[in-house]
């Protein structure tokens, strides 16, 4: 699920910002199922109007979608071995 | 506590396929009980949907396997055990539903019951303290990660994946599925066994040692930034 949120920079300039959040780990837990396309409606507009003036959540969601990018672009994808999907397959045909 | 199962009942269409046509729990994956529906398929239709519907999969579930073990010739025994099974149980498997998924909880329980009892890895933790440890409702388990995310962009994939493969198992495996494989997290619960909630919160767990690692990986190497001028 692609949302728009606003960023650090667009908003920090506000003066009616928070600088402490407190309840920052239930932002957080929200945040990451944002993340992971499994909030509802209701916790996607909760996240949305926090995160227009809560600076530690704003800094919190850019971390947990940067640490989220590097497991899904940064590590390398071990593909199967050609080897192997020829052995399945020949004892694959030797079964029945 | 986050272990009790939380219905949840967000409509997902599209989602994965109902429970009952996943395999039984662990070993009796051998046999299949006979109330198992039957789909009698011809000889020629098993290698049809081996091949249309499992073989497509093979890469990704390598590099599960692979993630799992840490050891290429571990992940080739358990791709080739896995898809072996697959094919000897493919009545059980209704055509046309979730077949990723459908493996990828017969990979697990086979790297449960047949690879991490003889798994390298040191001291095996015992997830059950791990969790317990983690799910207490204490400020410690609330706490949040102090990290900034420009202070981890620069991680290169070694780092990134050295830090995830220091996790306990179970932890990586939560992070694996829906961070590198997409699952969702139905998905995860119907291939790991658990509640949704356990789902979500073993992965918020998850993140936060995996982020403590990233933090420590990041602060070596603003360490070795700061001697090198
Ligand atoms: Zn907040």
């Amino acid at each position: 699920m692609q949302t728009s949120l606003p960023t650090s920079s667009s908003s920090s300039a506000r003066p009616e910002m928070k600088e402490h959040c407190s309840h920052s780990a239930d932002c957080l837990k929200m945040i990451q199922l944002i993340l992971d396309g499994e909030a509802t409606e209701q916790e996607l507009a909760r996240v949305k109007a926090n995160l227009e003036s809560c600076k530690p959540c704003i800094e919190m969601y850019h971390l947990e979608k940067e640490v989220k990018e590097l497991l899904t672009k940064r590590i390398e994808k071990r593909c199967c071995p050609e080897q192997l999907v020829a052995t399945i397959k020949s004892r694959i045909l030797s079964f029945s | 506590m986050s272990d009790t199962p939380t219905r949840d009942d967000r409509d997902r269409t599209g989602g994965p396929a109902e429970p009952d046509q996943f395999l039984p729990e662990g070993d009796s994956i051998e046999q299949p009980s006979e109330d198992t529906p039957a789909r009698r398929y011809t000889e020629e239709q098993k290698y049809q949907v081996f091949n249309k519907e499992f073989m497509p999969h093979i890469d990704s579930m390598y590099n599960f396997a692979f993630r799992l073990t840490m050891d290429e010739d571990d992940a080739n025994d358990l791709v080739q055990d896995t898809y072996l099974k697959a094919f000897r149980f493919i009545s059980s498997f209704e055509q046309g539903t979730n077949a990723k998924a459908w493996l990828f909880r017969i990979l697990k329980n086979s790297f449960i019951n047949d690879y991490r009892k003889k798994s390298k890895e040191p001291a095996k933790v015992d997830y059950q303290d791990v969790e317990t440890t983690y799910n207490s409702e204490d400020a410690e388990s609330e706490h949040t990660v102090d990290l900034r995310a420009e202070s981890v962009s620069d991680l290169i994939g070694d780092e990134v994946a050295n830090a995830l493969n220091s996790l306990p198992v179970d932890f990586r495996t939560v992070i694996i599925l829906c961070d590198i494989e997409g699952f969702t997290y139905e998905e995860m619960a119907k291939i790991l066994d658990i509640p949704i909630g356990t789902v979500r919160s073993r992965l918020h767990r998850a993140r936060n040692l995996l982020k403590e690692k990233l933090r420590d990986y990041a602060s070596s190497m603003g360490y070795k930034e700061e001697n090198e001028e």
